[in-house]
């Protein structure tokens, strides 16, 4: 009986070996808070409970197997799983789906945005390509690396999508700068990304004529969402009210009017941090935030042990992706930032962005030093 | 040459750099992080309030509960105006959207005629965004049910219950109870706030006259909204208290008689209880079907009614001025008496014109060669004018227009009714204020005022309160409203009654009065056509009046007037003569003598009151006996000529 039992957590013990528990941990409590304002964003019905939670399971079994695969094979096969990554954005172009350009690719069951994992596999590959190299790198390695972050970056800008394309640039960027590129770079960027909002700001919406139209509503929207109330600027109105309206502790789990009397759009998907805010006010956004920032922590924690650079990069880029997504979505739903249609990881409705998530954190668990996988 | 090598890594400054990098990176994060949880800070704390109200804004809607319109009902209970449920179609511009494309999808669903559609557009551009407006009332049954199954493609569009006002007796009230009509701007503006509730106001009669009364005060449900605009659920409801239930003492019953006694004829009758003031029916004819107006009137019939010449609108009781003619002689010589210019007895010579000194001009009596001696009680029943221009000359105009006063003329009766007039009583002051142009107060305008001509301009309800003042002694202010009730459930309670003042010092000027009012049905008088088939006494006067013009310049030139509008058959009367419970004035349009065309409709309206029973035609020999002796010394009296079948007579 006593062997058994052993017998049983020493299986329990082998197949958790692979697995970072404090990082499993965060992101357990944020998909709990995810099913938590899924269900209240589904109005009590638990259909978009359930199939958000078969997500997670799907995801968590990816990063399940994604975390056992050994850093080396993983690190092998990277420009390989890049050019594969890179054929169904192709692909999309022609046979995608979507509301204002082709993300979608659909499956028949559900909805395939193959930009989701090029989040994932274009910092694999600018880390496989600058690993290669002495770090900090040197101009030639940098253009190739712009080379690389252009071809994903540029096929979702075909998408029309945004959004995605600036947080894969996002990624690419956090590759560059862990990388160890120099401040003057960054200087740089950070000097365009200023010129970049202040443009979106004030810059006369004529300037912005190789947009589509529903590009300028937006640019238009966020810098007064007032000025339209009833159309383009409904959304974040509506949003802001939800938040503002949660104040510190919160309406109560299912009580949020904005969420259940439908004022606010989108509330499972693109705005389900303000069902959260209004549900639970700042404690909850505070609380989440918090486990974001663990999970983000925990990511950089793990990378500065990676065993090399390619590991480092890639396990610190994952981290601070999440960052990226979060204060993205955050700020879009706020009235902070123009909306991009960006969702918020595991909180926002999505099975590709929930999986592709996961994965992520697969490949950060894999690239966990002192594993013992072949004992 | 030498093969570039390439260079070597140097692991640990690589770790070492990464560690600065992955610690500045996560400052960055935490930084960034810590912005976006002081922006919520800033709309979840700061500016909580704000957004909170928004929320509550949107998603509360406070409606108002229209409550209940207060009953009119008669005297004995019957309903004189009463609400319905109906049901009426709503469109909120902000969420239905173009009007006439709204229209145009409703075509097929709930018919509306092209005046209907005007008057929607009209009001749905001129409205606030999130105001409803009516597309339709009182929909019919199928067009609601209609509505309920398409109702999916009319956002915005919502079927209300309402409360619809309803006169069963249609036509009979009309002037009476009046009429609800759509709520306009103007109303809306002098109701405030609670306005939105109503859909209805009272338009004319006691329908606006106690507008405040009826109306109630309205509820309010606080209604949680959706962004739809649907409704999804009631969060609270503060009930509407329902309005004032009116209860007349006009009794439905005696409203028929008199609108049947009147047959083809127009004009006007009121009769009142003279022991209190009651008005116990009130008709004015040719009247309309007050029901016309309450959902908006179509152009087509309102356009009949306006354009009928004799003015079914027009309430005459109250509106229509008349010179009192005749009728005024009883209460002339109540006058006289009172003043001390006359005892009962005293007798005038009338030879058939009235000569002022030093003037050529006569006036008339309506005997060619005269009454010969006349005292006041055959004064009264053979209407004798010159004793009354005699008497009018003694007591001076002074005198004349005190007495008149106390009975109530030249000012309104303050009858429970909007918009009465107050009528004239000549005097050398109104002549100087508002005829200046004919000179100075002439001796020969008192002369014509002692026969109710002239400057007179009297309603037939100043008559009918004199008339009951002379039955009962008492000058009693005629009122509609008997008593009322603030809900179904609550007790009736009295309205109280103005204060009354007496007609006369002394009873024994008033049975001289009396019995020569008597006389003039039941002696050899001026109405005695009225008399066959009496088991009551009545006593009476009757009259022909010129119609002062109500038409502002048209009074300038009569023979513009319409036949009907030039003459009047007046008779006021009382009855039963010993213990008056009935007094009423009656004012028959299209000219002839008072006797004839008048007296017979206050006979039936009498018959109908005190017998209980519609009049029949009685013959002669069906007369009872009259077994008053208070007034067997007045029948037959004055006279050598014999009573024709007079009850009574020996």
């Amino acid at each position: 009986m006593k062997f058994l039992l052993q017998w049983l957590l020493d299986l329990l013990l082998r197949f958790l070996r692979s697995l970072d528990l404090p990082l499993l941990a965060g992101l357990l409590a944020l998909m709990g808070a995810g099913l938590v304002t899924q269900y209240s964003a589904g109005s009590g019905t638990l259909r978009g409970v359930m199939m958000q939670g078969g997500f997670f399971t799907v995801g968590l079994g990816a990063l399940w197997v994604v975390s056992r695969v050994p850093a080396h094979l993983l690190k092998q096969a990277t420009p390989l799983i890049f050019a594969l990554s890179l054929v169904p954005m192709v692909l999309v172009l022609f046979i995608g789906s979507g509301k204002y350009g082709n993300h979608w690719i659909n499956l028949g069951f559900f909805n395939v945005q193959p930009s989701e994992l090029c989040k994932l596999t274009l910092p694999m590959m600018l880390a496989w390509q600058l690993d290669r190299h002495p770090l900090p790198p040197r101009l030639p390695g940098l253009l190739v690396a712009v080379a690389i972050v252009a071809l994903p970056v540029g096929l979702t800008f075909l998408q029309h999508d945004l959004g995605t394309a600036m947080l894969i640039l996002a990624a690419g960027g956090f590759v560059l700068f862990l990388a160890g590129t120099s401040w003057w770079w960054w200087l740089a960027a950070s000097g365009i990304g200023a010129v970049g909002y202040a443009l979106a700001k004030f810059a006369p919406i004529t300037w912005f004529s190789f947009l589509r139209p529903y590009q300028q509503d937006r640019i238009l929207t966020f810098r007064n969402p007032e000025n339209d109330a009833m159309g383009a600027g409904w959304n974040i109105l509506q949003s802001q009210i939800a938040i503002g309206g949660g104040g510190v502790q919160g309406k109560g789990w299912g009580q949020g009017t904005q969420t259940h009397l439908n004022y606010l759009p989108e509330h499972s998907t693109d705005f389900a941090f303000s069902v959260l805010a209004e549900d639970f006010g700042w404690i909850g956004v505070m609380v989440v935030l918090g486990l974001y920032l663990f999970v983000i922590g925990r990511c950089l924690w793990i990378a500065t042990d990676a065993r090399d650079g390619y590991g480092r990069m890639l396990a610190g880029t994952i981290g601070l992706s999440l960052f990226a997504y979060v204060l993205v979505n955050g700020g879009m739903v706020s009235g902070l930032l123009p909306v991009v249609g960006v969702p918020m990881p595991l909180l926002s409705y999505g099975g590709t962005s929930a999986v592709a998530i996961l994965l992520g954190f697969g490949v950060v668990m894999a690239l966990r030093p002192h594993r013992q996988i072949y004992r | 040459m030498m093969r570039k090598a390439r260079p070597l890594k140097e692991h640990a400054a690589e770790a070492a750099l990464f560690r600065r990098r992955a610690l500045i990176g996560f400052l960055c994060a935490l930084l960034g992080l810590a912005v976006l949880a002081g922006w919520y800070f800033h709309l979840q704390v700061v500016q909580h309030d704000l957004y909170a109200t928004r929320s509550e804004n949107n998603r509360l809607r406070l409606v108002p509960v229209a409550p209940a319109r207060g009953l009119i009902l008669d005297r004995k209970g019957r309903i004189l105006a009463d609400n319905v449920s109906a049901w009426r179609l709503d469109a909120v511009p902000e969420r239905a959207g173009d009007g006439a494309a709204l229209l145009a999808n409703l075509q097929g669903v709930v018919a509306m005629d092209l005046e209907q559609q005007a008057r929607f557009l009209r009001e749905y551009k001129a409205s606030r965004p999130f105001k409803p407006v009516t597309l339709k009332l009182r929909l019919a049954e199928d067009e609601a049910a209609r509505f309920a199954v398409n109702r999916w493609r009319f956002p915005g569009v919502e079927l209300v219950p309402y409360l619809g006002r309803v006169y069963p007796y249609g036509a009979l009230f009309a002037h009476v109870v009046g009429y609800v009509g759509r709520i306009d701007d103007k109303d809306l503006a002098a109701m405030g706030d609670a306005g939105g509730a109503y859909t209805h106001v009272g338009k004319t009669g006691l329908e606006r006259f106690y507008e405040q009364e009826l109306r109630g005060k309205p509820g309010y449900r606080r209604l949680e909204t959706n962004v739809a605009g649907r409704t999804v659920r009631t969060l609270e409801t503060l009930p509407a208290a329902p309005g004032t239930d009116l209860r007349l003492s006009i009794d439905a019953d005696l409203q028929q008689a008199m609108t049947e006694a009147f047959g083809e004829l127009e004009g006007s009758a009121v009769a009142v209880d003279p022991r209190t003031g009651e008005i116990l029916a009130m008709v004015s004819l040719p009247t309309f079907d007050a029901n016309l107006f309450v959902n908006g009137i179509s152009h087509a019939d309102f356009r009949a009614l306006n354009d009928n010449p004799s003015r079914p609108q027009f309430n005459r009781v109250v509106l229509g001025g008349v010179a009192p003619g005749s009728t005024i002689k009883p209460l002339l010589a109540l006058a006289g008496l009172d003043s001390g210019t006359r005892r009962a007895e005293d007798k005038i010579l009338s030879t058939g014109m009235f000569y002022l000194p030093g003037q050529k001009r006569g006036y008339g009596d309506s005997h060619r060669g005269g009454h010969g001696w006349t005292d006041l009680r055959k004064s009264i029943y053979q209407s004798v004018n010159t004793y009354y221009y005699k008497l009018a000359l003694d007591m001076g105009i002074d005198k004349v227009d005190a007495y008149m006063a106390n009975y109530g003329f030249g000012r309104p009766t303050g009858v429970d009714l909007a918009g009465e007039i107050e009528g004239i009583l000549p005097s050398p002051a109104w002549k100087a204020a508002h005829a200046p142009k004919q000179g100075k107060w002439y001796p020969g305008d008192t002369v014509i005022t002692g026969i109710g001509q002239g400057f007179w301009k009297v309603t037939p309800l100043q008559l009918a309160q004199a008339t009951g003042g002379l039955a009962s002694g008492w000058l009693r202010a005629p009122h509609l409203v008997k008593d009322t009730r603030s809900n179904f459930d609550a007790p009736w309670r009295p309205v109280p009654l103005k204060p009354a003042h007496r007609m006369s010092a002394s009873p024994a000027h008033l049975q001289a009065v009396t019995e020569g009012m008597v006389a003039t049905v039941h002696g050899y008088g001026t109405a005695t056509n009225i008399r066959a088939g009496l088991t009551y006494t009545i006593a009476s006067k009757t009259g022909t009046a010129q119609v002062v013009s109500r038409r502002g310049n048209a009074a300038l030139n009569p023979r513009s007037l319409p036949m009907h509008l030039r003459h009047r058959a007046l008779f006021i009367a009382f009855a039963p003569a010993e213990a008056p419970t009935i007094a009423i004035a009656v004012a028959v349009e299209g000219g002839g003598y008072g006797a004839s065309t008048a007296a017979p409709i206050a006979r039936k309206v009498f018959d109908a009151w005190l017998l209980g029973r519609a009049p029949v035609p009685a013959k002669p020999e069906d007369a009872l006996p009259l077994q008053r002796p208070d007034f067997s010394n007045v029948m037959g009296s004055g006279t050598a000529l014999p009573p024709a079948k007079t009850p009574g007579a020996p």
